[in-house]
């Protein structure tokens, strides 16, 4: 694939790395000369100094032969001016974004950016999940927030223990991922049995989060 | 009209003071509390420091209830990212974003948002100054016209507008006369030294140039 990366401070350069290690053919925009120089000598990148605002500067970085843009600069106006850019004027299929003030999210999601990524929500919901006692947590939301995945704890007093996988009714549109017995990961089939204190992963839509709930630990959180 | 203002540097508080004089209700959000000495001590507008696209202030500002948005920050990206909150998110029926960038300026323009690039503006206001002197196309956006300023010479004095007219390429819309501004009809008597101002197509303007003998 031809990702172009806009920004080359952390989360550009690891980004960067990590993809061109993936035999994905990256360039990176960099306003900072510095950093823009690190990242060519040390990456087997196309670097480009310059702002990535700058429709001549996407054109030089092959952007009308890019499948996905990731704009993952400090400042959030630029992020979501690069995808549109992307999208709009050069049909780029995929624009992903970092969204620093976790505020913007709403605004990136309905200006038109496909993957707004939120570090500091994403942060503090992994911090959440391993201070949380709360028997269940969410983990992600996505597309759009309709989807999440979250973790369900199963206490003595769930209904659901003690029975197989195939004999739980689970609301519409939503699965069992995996479930957690300790140190093992079990990928759920339906004559899995379920015990007490197994972690649930499951995936659902957002209205049916709480029926979720409701079937797996049998009252309301 | 109920308007917020987002930047409040020269551009925005000069646009605050004066329609804030104008009886307008103004509201004027920058992210340093001290531009707002720029708007004066007679302005009675609000201000609030923050961001221009943060959705919570933008409420606090009443943005809700406004009929006008203008973003006008020295940032084309902050300006372009909070016009169109104001249009997408709270359906503003005016929005305004000042774009430096002719690039930017354009495609955000093919995109629907109602843009006002300075740069362009300037550029063609003052190659016009330079090259085509009383000729000027920026005002009309397609390009196509222009507005051209003729000082009636003896040649021309006693006749009429009708007579100067050029049908479908050249029509005389108002008439500068020694005792002020006229708006002419076909009748209207031309003198000498009066100042004609016409709408031009572009294309005609050659023609209409050696017409006058300009």
């Amino acid at each position: 694939m031809h990702i172009i990366i806009v920004g080359g401070g952390n989360v550009g350069y690891y980004l960067a790395k990590r993809l061109a290690q993936g035999k994905h053919v990256v360039s990176v925009i960099e306003k900072n000369k510095e950093l823009c120089e690190r990242i060519a000598k040390e990456l087997n990148v196309l670097a480009i100094n310059g702002d990535g605002c700058d429709p001549n500067l996407l054109e030089d970085a092959g952007i009308d032969k890019t499948d996905v843009v990731a704009a993952v600069t400090g400042d959030d106006e630029d992020n979501l001016v690069i995808c549109q850019l992307a999208k709009e004027t050069y049909s780029v299929k995929r624009t992903v974004a970092r969204v620093n003030d976790s505020r913007n999210e709403h605004a990136f999601n309905e200006l038109g950016v496909d993957v707004p990524i939120d570090s500091t929500a994403i942060i503090a919901k992994i911090i959440e999940e391993e201070v949380s006692f709360k028997d269940f947590v969410n983990l992600m939301t996505f597309k759009r927030g309709k989807l999440a995945i979250v973790r369900v704890d199963l206490t003595e007093e769930s209904p659901i223990c003690g029975k197989q996988v195939m004999d739980i009714k689970l609301p519409g549109d939503s699965v069992l991922v995996s479930i957690i017995r300790g140190e093992e990961v079990i990928i759920p089939k339906g004559t899995t049995l379920l015990q007490a204190r197994d972690d649930i992963v499951a995936l659902t839509t957002i209205e049916n989060e709480q029926h979720l709930l409701d079937a797996l630990i049998g009252r309301l959180e | 009209m109920y308007v917020v203002i987002v930047g409040c540097g020269r551009v925005g508080s000069e646009l605050a003071k004066l329609l804030s004089q104008e009886g307008h209700n103004v509201v004027v959000i920058d992210k340093e509390q001290g531009s707002f000495k720029r708007l004066g001590q007679t302005f009675n507008g609000i201000t609030l420091a923050g961001n221009g696209f943060d959705v919570e202030l933008l409420k606090e500002a009443g943005v809700e209830k406004a009929d006008a948005f203008c973003a006008v920050t020295n940032g084309d990206n902050t300006n372009i990212m909070a016009a169109q909150v104001a249009k997408k998110l709270f359906k503003i029926p005016k929005v305004i974003a000042r774009i430096y960038d002719p690039q930017r300026a354009h495609i955000y323009h093919k995109l629907g948002l109602d843009v006002i690039s300075g740069t362009v503006l300037l550029a063609a206001m003052i190659r016009d100054k330079i090259i085509e002197s009383h000729f000027t196309s920026y005002l009309i956006e397609s390009g196509e016209l222009g507005v051209i300023e003729i000082k009636v010479t003896e040649k021309f004095a006693g006749g009429t507008v009708s007579e100067l007219n050029i049908p479908g390429e050249f029509l005389i819309a108002t008439v500068l006369k020694k005792k002020g501004v006229v708006i002419p009809g076909p009748d209207t008597k031309l003198e000498k030294n009066d100042i004609l101002m016409g709408v031009v197509k572009t294309i005609s303007l050659k023609k209409v140039r050696g017409f006058f003998g300009l």
